[in-house]
């Protein structure tokens, strides 16, 4: 994007300059009133989007369809008014209609699905011998076989890690600790990152880099 | 030390950081960044022999306004590939911001949007929600999920997506999420049905998504904006995250020398103990 | 009966439900329209739903303004807000088709939503560096693994590892394709088989946790 021209485009540019400035007045400085202002702001425009466009969507996918001679529309619309019977105490039931479709859907959908990539695909890529790369890849072919079975012994938690399961378990948990250590440095990468977009928003805006 | 540090204003810190985030924008050092395997992969996925003219492809915009810096240049970059290689694309997200990031990728990738034809080559479903249900739907039937695009045409209405319905027209799926929507794609697309499928995630996704890539569900994944700077100089065109990979390097640089710091302290507080 | 309503037949619903997708993705080779309908009238409801925590807010706002809670003053700015974009938005629903076309909505999506909606989340960047020198001390061997994985993974993530150190990069990529392989199959392995257990635990009733409360 090139730095606006039009006023309403300028101004809008130096609002949300302004706007990032009072959110980072809280970690920067302390929690205060702009802070907070800036913080339920948010909540009320971000609370609007995702009502104006539900509602649009609702329209598109359910009601114009409806209209259009659908008529089978009708009892997922009722069904989806149902829920908001969760506001009334003593009609709260009424809403677990619409959830147990949610739900059974959801783990039907989950579950098929999950099985083929999350279990069988990770053991077969766990337990395939390496074709090429020598003897580093047969080390890490080992590596990740005995670290997914200790680690997994790790989760069983029907008998106690003790006796012939202590050391095994150790271990496991030594290998799940790597992958959290791992998972961590991404997670710095990708927090960074979103900040260091902030920074450069903070620079653009001053023109001190282009935009 | 450990003792001084902690007895330092925590904001003292936060200055630091946000000021030292800054100053490789004003004064750009240009580290190399090597190339991952994963990378070349996704790249070599969907470019040349991999794409044929008149191909469908997925892109999910899996992530808000807040992730932009994360995923978007690699989007920019996927869509620009495809795009240059005839392929059309469909745009669709489960983002109730996804209308701000469709028309930040028509800004970031102008060039190769204003020479496609929107309808034709490009179309812009918009908005889902379901999340897994929705997704499969999606393979099922397209029409059920969106009987329009965002701007209201109807979808058969539409030349590109005339004949595309159901995962049988698709050729691939390229989703950049913050969260589950690619875990959706590959459990109601790749994994039933076979769809090629790639991730484009953030970097903390890249911990769960290198062993599918390993065990070949994913045929390439990007890594959050390293990955994305990757793809960038594949492309050889310099964007967003090459621009912002010196800043990142700053404050990783900050965070390693925190945790050395902060464990020289403890062990020279074990040595004072004993 | 009463109860009857309440419990079985939900968990009746649930159970049917499942297992219409279970028989089409088991016994069919392609979508049938029965699991196709549900899975549309699912898609729906979750739309219709979404409205649900808009309306706890507001109505939580509201008190708050009403009773003149603490800081109720920002509770009425939440409620303008809302209230000013809300109807601008479907002003232009109304009057356009899209809710963008409205200048006001549009101009508040773009220049208030935006930045906000990117500032908020980065904050955690400050808190994960405050953290690195308070709390991430590698007190055993367990954090110890933890951080030495952590920090050649940070070193291999930004350009800058492997401008000091050539291996700094080769090592973080060895952690990120191998060294973090097991840890993290384990976890996707063990938590869809917790699903299941979950799934099957809810089918049968066992579990109703989510089945939204109110007088069994």
């Amino acid at each position: 994007m090139a730095y606006p021209t039009a006023t309403t485009e300028i101004i809008g540019l130096w609002t949300g300059w302004v706007l990032m400035l009072m959110i980072y007045s809280y970690p920067l400085y302390k929690e205060n009133p702009v802070y907070r202002f800036a913080e339920h702001l948010y909540i009320a425009v971000m609370l609007a989007v995702n009502l104006v466009v539900n509602f649009s969507n609702v329209m598109r996918i359910c009601i114009r369809p409806l209209m259009g001679g659908n008529i089978t529309l009708i009892v997922p619309l009722i069904l989806g008014i149902m829920i908001y019977a969760m506001l009334i105490p003593e009609y709260r039931w009424v809403s677990r209609y619409p959830i147990a479709i949610m739900v059974g859907a959801g783990f039907g959908l989950g579950i098929r699905g999950s099985i083929g990539p999350n279990i069988q695909d990770a053991i077969v890529s766990t337990i395939t011998r390496p074709t090429d790369g020598g003897t580093m890849a047969w080390i890490n072919f080992l590596y990740i076989a005995v670290g997914l079975i200790c680690s997994v012994l790790y989760f069983l938690l029907t008998y106690e890690h003790s006796g012939a399961l202590q050391a095994p378990t150790r271990l496991g948990r030594l290998f799940i600790m790597v992958a959290l250590g791992a998972y961590f440095g991404n997670t710095v990468l990708f927090r960074f990152t979103m900040l260091t977009g902030r920074a450069q928003f903070f620079l653009q805006v001053l023109k001190l880099i282009p935009m | 030390m450990s003792f001084s540090l902690a007895n330092i204003d925590r904001r003292v810190f936060y200055w630091i950081l946000f000021i030292a985030l800054m100053v490789p924008f004003l004064n750009p050092i240009g580290f190399p960044i090597k190339i991952a395997e994963n990378t070349r992969d996704l790249y070599e996925g969907i470019t040349g022999d991999s794409v044929e003219p008149g191909d469908v492809w997925i892109i999910n915009f899996g992530y808000g306004v807040s992730a932009w810096p994360e995923c978007h240049p690699g989007v920019t970059v996927c869509a620009k590939a495809l795009l240059r290689e005839g392929a059309h694309i469909i745009l669709m997200g489960p983002h109730t911001d996804v209308e701000l990031t469709y028309k930040h990728l028509l800004d970031t990738a102008k060039e190769d949007f204003d020479a496609a034809t929107y309808g034709e080559d490009y179309v812009f479903l918009g908005y889902i929600t379901g999340y897994e249900s929705a997704i499969a739907q999606l393979a099922s039937n397209m029409r059920s999920v969106y009987p329009t695009d965002h701007f209201n045409t109807p979808l058969d209405d539409i030349p590109m997506m005339q004949d595309v319905n159901t995962w049988h027209d698709v050729s691939g799926v390229l989703s950049s999420d913050t969260g589950d929507w690619g875990g959706y794609f590959l459990t109601q697309w790749q994994e039933p049905y076979g769809v090629p499928m790639a991730q484009i995630g953030i970097a903390m996704l890249g911990s769960t998504g290198i062993p599918r890539w390993l065990a070949g569900n994913y045929f390439g994944m990007s890594v959050g904006s390293r990955g994305g700077a990757e793809l960038e100089m594949l492309i050889d065109e310099p964007g967003d995250a090459i621009i912002a990979m010196d800043s990142i390097s700053v404050s990783h640089l900050l965070i390693v020398i925190a945790v050395i710091l902060a464990n020289i302290g403890l062990l020279l507080e074990r040595g004072r103990g004993s | 009966m009463s109860q009857m309503l309440k419990r079985e037949v939900v968990y009746a619903i649930t159970g049917i439900v499942t297992v219409v997708m279970f028989l089409e993705y088991f016994f069919f080779l392609e979508s049938q329209a029965w699991a196709e309908m549900i899975r549309t009238w699912t898609i729906i409801i979750y739309n219709i739903s979404l409205g649900l925590g808009a309306v706890r807010l507001v109505m939580a706002h509201t008190m708050r303004v009403q009773r003149r809670r603490e800081n109720w003053a920002f509770s009425g700015i939440l409620l303008a807000g809302l209230a000013i974009m809300l109807l601008t938005g479907l002003a232009g629903y109304f009057m356009t088709g899209q809710q963008t076309n409205n200048a006001i909505y549009n101009w508040l999506f773009n220049w208030v939503y935006t930045p906000l909606g990117a500032t908020l989340y980065p904050i955690t960047g400050f808190y994960i560096f405050s953290a690195a020198y308070r709390a991430f001390r590698a007190r055993n061997i367990d954090a110890a693994l933890m951080l030495i994985a952590g920090c050649f993974v940070i070193l291999s993530n930004a350009p800058v590892g492997e401008a000091i150190w050539v291996h700094f990069a080769t090592i973080g990529e060895w952690f990120r394709f191998n060294g973090q392989v097991p840890g993290m199959r384990t976890f996707a392995l063990v938590g869809t088989l917790g699903m299941i257990a979950y799934g099957f635990r809810a089918l049968l009733g066992k579990e109703r946790g989510f089945y939204a409360g109110g007088e069994e």
